[in-house]
């Protein structure tokens, strides 16, 4: 009798020596060891932020001897680019321009081609043959720039020289062109989840008035979707600025502005290509070396900014098929 | 509008979109087939007799028995081209000829002083060979056979001379002998032209200073210090395309004035005369015999380090550095990324942090590869080794790292979306058995979100095997020794292929090997992306209950 009273006030079994209430020092230890946790977790994850911020920060560090002692005005605005003259020069302006140059000549290609792309996979096809295309699409995306530089060099690049009657195959065209291929997947993918993000209300609703599927799309799903299209142009965009091996083995690397403007069949340099061809030769500590990467905090601008703007209109389609 | 109009052109509109993804496949083969036809060549291709000679001696691997045979035959059947070539070459290389005999006299006078003659035979003798020597050098340069044939004849009255037997002056008449013979056959006042055509046809069958021929060096010549040269063309493509260069002179003339050059081919036959020209038929008959081409399936292309900047040989360095940098970088990438996404899925608020984070992921992905390898270069190399007491070079472990830092965002956003793609239920299962967060995300959600994650390890994978330039400056190398640690930096698929593609001449003749650089990198992340998405769309039908 007594024997089972004591056992009912007592704790059962195993857990007889451990009292329910944890003792102020287990409290703390717990507390202690789940925020450090978390903050371990947190560390790691920012690691991310600590990327960006090193780069930029050594990016700018070791341009800053060369932007201290060059004047930026000269740098930024002078077209002729002579790093190992006796009195090297370093203007950029060429340089810039070849840079932008080959990306609008890109998403000329790109653009129109792979709105359509995209409206054809969110419109058209019925959802099992787009599984099927899209993996397609990344496939294009996977291939690495190397190969496509490399296609550029050995395939485009004479054909274009015995087909066109260029004097060179590669020039500004060939690198876009590639450029375009290399753009294309971002281009369609992001257009596509936006044009598909729009509802079928809107859709039905124009069906409903009696618009035909093009009426539809070009005047009710696409002004819709705008947001997320500029979006995935811009995300085009800052592929090809950035992209580095096609331009370098396509481009020709001479450093102009093409005359007159329209001509894509002239060599043209981009800021990429420069950085890639010249690192090399341009001792360390070096003027040279100082501009190669002033150049890439030119680059680094030209991204943050495009990544910018591309976030805005990101966020802006997400919020607008949000309402809808 | 009218509604037929209006019918038309939406049929146009729905052509226009579905051939712009015609288009796109079509991009796709055309970029993909080419090179992987061309690749495949590297691989499986028609490899003649020198191509196993090459193996044998390079790279040790060979059935001695049956190859000796080969070499046999094939010699068998070459020996009458260096004979032919031999025969015409005494009547027309007239300077090889003058040298030859004055290389004759000279030996002669070592050869008797070897001897010991007494002195008054050695002049006498020394005389008569200056004579001899200077006949057939007169002889050599005259063009008409009317004033050779009396020069020779001059010479060749000591042919009985017992004091010549059995010493090198015997080899002063065999000269003279076969150049008159010569002489009498072929028209001389072509002799330099005939010289300088023979010695193109001899560097397309031999070898010249720089480039392998048809055939390889002479047996009876001494080994080329280049390895290339020592062998003759090791594929039948090859082969072809050399012997429509030896059949044929292509000359780019101009056609009409203003106008671009045409190419104009004749026969190169045609540039001799024809007591050689059936050297030209001999060699058609006979290509086959003389090289022995057969089906051959170099598999251990991806294992063979390459021979004089990938004349011979294969990709194993490369593939074995991109595997190096490659894993280097995931063991960086792979925890990190996973926390990351862990961290933002599980426990962040949405708060202000959290968006900063988000927003430098997204900045990081945009951020150009060629600015990370600057970033590489300036940080890893030049800062941070220098601080931990290492070497300030570019290495493996730089690279590696630096492409750990561009592929983050590619693991972050593919784990995130494999965990958010668990369903709540299986959380709060077992949250509800009393585990812990910590103890849920390990045993429940990772578990089942493992393939997902999996499929994110993939794509980083392949992202960074393919990216070149941020290696640029941080590790790869296009010529050097395999790594033995992660300090040394190393050859890549990715660097070698640009690296073929822009290369010298050398790499221009041997497409098959650029070609095969390169499909070997892009099958490489073609097959981990198709594992990747076959992976993620079994994953995600799985996690839908379907």
């Amino acid at each position: 009798m007594n024997d089972t009273e004591l056992s009912l006030t007592r704790e059962p079994g195993a857990d007889a020596r451990r009292p329910l209430a944890l003792t102020p020092g287990e409290d703390l230890r717990g507390y202690l060891l789940a925020h450090l946790g978390r903050a371990v977790l947190f560390g790691m994850t920012f690691s991310s932020v600590l990327a960006v911020l090193l780069i930029l920060l050594f990016v700018i560090l070791r341009s800053f001897s060369f932007l201290s002692g060059y004047s930026i005005v000269e740098f930024l605005a002078r077209r002729d680019w002579r790093p190992t003259a006796d009195s090297p020069v370093f203007g950029s302006l060429a340089i810039i321009v070849g840079s932008l140059y080959v990306s609008f000549a890109a998403l000329v290609f790109a653009v129109p081609l792979g709105i359509l792309a995209a409206v054809f996979l969110s419109d058209i096809l019925s959802w099992k043959a787009r599984n099927l295309i899209k993996p397609m699409v990344e496939i294009l995306a996977a291939i690495p720039s190397v190969a496509y530089g490399f296609f550029a060099v050995l395939v485009l690049a004479p054909w274009m020289q015995k087909h066109l009657g260029l004097t060179t195959g590669t020039n500004a065209l060939n690198a876009s062109l590639i450029l375009a291929i290399m753009a294309l997947p971002t281009i369609i993918s992001v257009a596509e989840d936006s044009i598909s993000a729009i509802g079928r209300e809107l859709r039905e609703a124009s069906y409903s008035c009696g618009a035909t599927r093009m009426e539809t799309v070009i005047k009710v799903v696409i002004p819709a979707a705008h947001s997320g299209i500029i979006a995935a142009v811009v995300l085009g965009m800052m592929r090809a600025i950035g992209e580095t091996m096609v331009v370098w083995m396509a481009s020709g690397n001479a450093t102009q502005i093409p005359q007159p403007w329209w001509d894509v069949s002239q060599s043209i340099r981009t800021m990429t290509a420069t950085i890639a061809g010249e690192m090399g030769e341009a001792p360390e500590g070096s003027e040279h070396r100082g501009a190669l990467f002033a150049l890439g905090v030119l680059l680094l601008i030209l991204t943050f900014g495009l990544n910018i703007v591309s976030e805005y209109f990101l966020s802006r389609a997400k919020k607008a098929t949000g309402k809808a | 509008m009218n509604l037929k109009i209006r019918g038309k052109l939406d049929q146009v509109f729905t052509a226009a979109t579905g051939l712009s993804v015609v288009l796109l496949m079509l991009i796709l083969v055309a970029i993909l087939g080419p090179m992987l036809y061309r690749g495949g060549n590297a691989v499986f291709f028609q490899g003649t007799v020198e191509f196993r000679k090459m193996q044998r001696d390079l790279f040790r691997r060979a059935d001695d028995t049956t190859l000796n045979a080969e070499i046999a035959r094939t010699e068998e059947f070459r020996r009458q081209v260096y004979a032919m070539i031999d025969e015409f070459k005494k009547g027309v290389d007239v300077e090889a000829l003058s040298d030859e005999v004055r290389e004759l006299h000279r030996r002669f006078g070592e050869e008797l002083r070897a001897k010991d003659v007494p002195s008054e035979q050695y002049s006498q003798l020394r005389g008569l060979t200056r004579d001899i020597r200077d006949n057939l050098e007169t002889a050599f340069t005259k063009r008409d056979v009317g004033e050779i044939r009396p020069l020779v004849e001059a010479a060749l009255q000591h042919a009985e001379n017992p004091a010549f037997k059995g010493t090198s002056a015997e080899q002063f008449f065999r000269i003279a002998r076969s150049f008159l013979a010569t002489a009498e056959k072929v028209d001389l006042n072509h002799q330099r032209e005939y010289a300088a055509a023979l010695r193109d046809v001899e560097g397309i069958l031999f070898h010249t200073q720089d480039l392998p021929g048809l055939l390889g060096p002479r047996p009876d010549e001494p080994q080329p210090l280049l390895v290339m040269l020592r062998y003759g063309t090791t594929r039948w493509d090859q082969a072809r395309r050399l012997l429509d260069r030896f059949f044929w002179v292509e000359e780019w003339v101009e056609g009409n004035p203003g106008q671009p050059l045409v190419m104009r081919r004749t026969a190169r036959a045609e540039l001799f005369p024809e007591s050689f020209r059936p050297l030209f038929s001999y060699v058609r008959d006979n290509a086959e015999k003389m090289l022995e081409p057969r089906f051959t399936a170099y598999w251990q292309f991806f294992l063979d380090d390459n021979v004089n900047s990938h004349y011979f040989g294969g990709v194993g360095p490369e593939i074995l550095g991109t595997l190096f940098i490659t894993v280097v970088g995931m063991l960086f990438v792979i925890p990190l990324g996973v926390v990351s996404a862990a961290y933002l899925v599980e426990c962040a608020p949405d708060g202000q942090v959290i968006r900063i984070i988000r927003m430098c992921i997204n900045t990081l992905a945009g951020v150009p590869s060629i600015v990370f390898g600057l970033f590489g270069l300036a940080f890893f190399v030049l800062f941070l080794f220098p601080l931990l007491g290492f070497e300030p070079k570019p290495c493996i472990l730089a690279a590696s790292m630096t492409l750990a830092v561009l592929t983050l965002p590619v693991m972050i956003r593919a784990s995130e979306e494999a965990i958010r793609a668990v369903p709540r239920s299986y959380r709060e299962g077992s949250l509800a058995l009393g585990s812990s967060r910590f103890h849920t995300f390990v045993s429940v959600t990772l578990p089942a979100a493992l393939p997902g994650i999996l499929t994110g390890v993939i794509l980083s994978l392949s992202r960074i095997a393919g990216e070149t330039a941020p290696i640029l400056f941080t590790g790869a190398v296009s010529m050097g020794d395999v790594p033995r640690s992660v300090f040394d930096p190393t050859r890549t698929l990715s660097y070698g292929s640009y690296d073929m593609a822009v290369g010298d001449r050398l790499a221009m003749m041997v497409p098959h090997n650029q070609y095969g650089m390169v499909v070997t990198l892009v099958l490489l992340i073609l097959i981990l992306n198709t594992v990747a998405i076959v992976l993620r769309t079994r994953v995600f039908k799985k996690l839908r209950g379907q």
